[in-house]
């Protein structure tokens, strides 16, 4: 199968503060991939610098579908088939979500976007907010969503979805790990990325990739998971030299 | 054209009643004594006026009224009534066939003047400032208002005011009055051609009964050339309420000054505003929300943009009196800064005398967020088209509580068609 997401040697720095240190990642068409790794190890930051934000200074590679992203605009990142579910997404008060939608279908010109829009709205009862200001009020729960909707109409190539499980409770981290898993399909490449490994007892990633200060310690299947739940997630990376032991957070499991 | 002297006021007052007569006679006095604002005067502070009232005169005959509609009227098919002004003179009316009085106050005033007594030219006091008392001394026309006790009337009246004359001073006086338990809802529209150099003086006079409520929206489309000095007073009677919109979009220099007197107890006021200033435009609001009563709500909330080098000034006061406890008020004015050579100056003010009140107030500028725009730039809308939809939904919250949502929705396509227009010439 061909690589929906090939990340190789991506580096970002922010100020004076390096973050990511060469990150190689590769994500086939048809595959779910999870980025693990504790608060503050740069996997956000791997996310807005795919998705180009320019706060960051980067540099390296990033394939979507075989076109390189890394010094697109960010909204031609987002049209090469790019997209990524923020972990804190932004209330824009005065746009509802239907405002929104229109600008997204305008956009894209796909003669299948209208009937998407309404199929995602039924499967993910988002209705009711359509008519409200985009992220406005919307619990956590809501938000994350809200964007699981966004993805859904956008129909994207990749989806990078950032904390997509946090501040959830049980029953609906295990809703969205079910609707990844519908979700999942030959034309997409999904990297769910999390600090917490709860969400992998409901959905059955192809591979866990775990990043410790900027870097990819450690990729493999899912076994991993399995490691962390056990024994934490020190021990699992503990013989690593190159790893400060105090920015070190253990998992919540 | 005639100049502001004492013969013109007496031209003006040809048709008085005593009680108006004696009004515009202290008036004229005040308009001698009184000099040019300063703005060394707190409340023109940032205005600076290049003229003398003096400079514009009279017309006896008004110009041509200006054909192209703006969309206004047609927003608003059904009406109870409607009036044309031009260059401060009524050119025509329709009554309509509701319970109230509408028509144009020198009609009213040959016809019906005891029902004008009490409210004409009492709302901004003359001794206000130059421009409040010209308008006393010289006024000679306007739309009046009233509506009898315990009618409700849903659809809106039209008042549309224009400019026409070169070089022509006006102004039209706009008396409102809702009797006890009544409804009305009023929508202003001001305008005139770019190409006209003219001074517009209205005074908007509110007189809210008990238990009545009264919606006005103002939509403020004057020429680039035209400056507009304005003042509107509404006084609330017992669990009255107040419902007024301001749109703000053109003029060389346009002012309102408004005043709300939450008299009664109960009586509440909401007092929206948006208003987006453009090459070297000046916007100026200064608005003073004065609690009275027991029990009484006040809300002001206005959204204003500036581009090119224009300038927008809010003062906001709320005053809240010793008797006044158990008030609700809030001031909002949020700014976006959309090109470098442009300001906005923004200072809420309160003055709170009773002590079981709840009050806030919030004032921002700004350029457009950041990460508002990254989040849709990377849903795949492109830079342009984030900060259109950005604008638009920074204006919305606003407009979204104007009291007549047809006109509201005009306003949102000017306001999106200009910010696009000043994209498209690369000012913003
Ligand atoms: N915009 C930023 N400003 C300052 N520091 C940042 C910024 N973005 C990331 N960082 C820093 O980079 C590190 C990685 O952050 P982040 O990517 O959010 O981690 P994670 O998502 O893994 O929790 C942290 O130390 C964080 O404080
Ligand atoms: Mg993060």
């Amino acid at each position: 199968m061909s690589v929906a997401l090939q990340v190789s040697g991506v580096r970002a720095r922010y100020g004076d503060l390096e973050i990511l240190k060469g990150v190689d990642i590769e994500v086939p068409f048809g595959e779910v991939h999870v980025l693990m790794g504790p608060n503050g190890s740069g996997k956000s930051t791997l996310c807005h610098v795919l998705m180009g934000k320019d706060e960051y200074e980067s540099s390296g590679s990033a394939l979507v579908d075989g076109t390189e992203v890394m010094g697109l605009a960010v909204d031609e990142r987002a049209r090469a088939g790019l997209f990524e579910a923020f972990q804190y997404p932004v209330e824009v008060a005065g746009v509802s979500l239907n405002d929104l939608l229109r600008e997204m279908g305008e956009v894209r010109q796909d003669p299948a976007y209208a009937e998407r829009v309404e199929a995602a709205a039924d499967t993910l009862d988002m209705h009711r907010f359509r008519e409200r200001s985009v992220n406005g009020g919307l619990s956590g729960g809501e938000k994350k969503r809200s964007e699981m909707f966004q993805m859904a109409v956008a129909s994207p190539k990749v989806a990078i979805l950032d904390e997509i499980d946090s501040g959830l409770d049980i029953d609906a981290v295990r809703e969205v790990a079910h609707l990844v898993e519908e979700l999942r399909s030959d034309d997409l490449g999904v990297l769910i990325i999390t600090h917490y490994s709860r969400i992998l007892r409901y959905m059955n990633p192809d591979k866990i990739h775990v990043m410790v200060n900027g870097e990819v310690v450690r990729t493999g299947g899912p076994e991993i998971a399995a490691e962390l739940e056990a024994s934490g997630y020190v021990d699992l990376v503990g013989n690593e030299a190159s790893i400060p032991k105090p920015e070190i957070t253990p998992f919540d499991v | 054209m005639k100049t502001l002297d004492v013969q013109a006021s007496a031209a003006a007052g040809a048709v008085d009643p005593d009680w108006l007569a004696a009004r515009r006679k202290v008036a004229l006095d005040y308009y001698d004594k009184l000099d040019m604002p300063s703005d060394r005067e707190e409340v023109w502070r940032y205005v600076d006026f290049d003229f003398v009232l003096g400079d514009f005169g009279l017309v006896d005959e008004p110009g041509e009224a200006h054909e192209i509609d703006n969309g206004i009227a047609a927003a608003l098919p059904d009406i109870a009534g409607s009036m044309l002004l031009v260059d401060g003179h009524a050119v025509s009316v329709n009554t309509g066939d509701t319970d109230a009085v509408f028509g144009s106050l020198r009609t009213l005033l040959a016809d019906n003047p005891a029902i004008l007594e009490p409210h004409v030219a009492k709302g901004t006091p003359a001794d206000m400032n130059k421009f409040a008392a010209a308008h006393t001394a010289f006024g000679s026309d306007g739309a009046v208002l009233v509506v009898p006790p315990g009618t409700a009337i849903e659809r809106p009246f039209f008042v549309d005011i224009q400019a026409a004359t070169d070089g022509a001073v006006s102004f039209p006086l706009i008396t409102l009055a809702t009797g006890e338990s009544s409804q009305a809802s009023v929508v202003i529209r001001y305008r005139s051609d770019d190409e006209l150099n003219a001074l517009v003086v209205p005074n908007l006079e509110l007189a809210v009964g008990d238990n009545s409520q009264l919606k006005v929206t103002v939509v403020q489309h004057w020429g680039v050339g035209t400056t507009s000095v304005s003042h509107l007073r509404a006084v609330v009677g017992r669990d009255g309420s107040v419902h007024i919109g301001e749109a703000g979009l053109g003029g060389a220099l346009s002012r309102l000054q408004l005043q709300i007197d939450l008299e009664g107890n109960g009586s509440n006021a909401n007092v929206v505003g948006a208003y987006f200033g453009d090459e070297s435009q000046t916007l100026d609001y200064r608005y003073t929300m004065h609690h009275q009563g027991l029990n009484t709500d006040s809300d002001m909330f206005l959204k204003g943009a500036v581009q090119g080098e224009s300038l927008s000034i809010f003062t906001g006061m709320i005053r809240i009196d010793e008797e006044a406890q158990k008030t609700n008020a809030y001031q909002t004015n949020r700014n976006l800064i959309l090109s470098d050579g442009a300001a906005a100056q923004s200072v809420p003010n309160l003055e709170i005398l009773a002590n079981d009140v709840r009050c806030g107030h919030g004032s921002t500028m700004g350029p457009l967020d950041e990460e508002q725009r990254y989040y849709l730039m990377s849903r795949g809308l492109d830079g342009p088209r984030s900060d259109r939809l950005l604008v638009h939904g920074f204006f919305n919250e606003a407009l979204a509580k104007f009291p007549e949502p047809a006109i509201a929705d005009v306003v949102t396509s000017w306001i999106d068609a200009k910010y696009r227009a000043a994209q498209e010439a690369g000012t913003v």
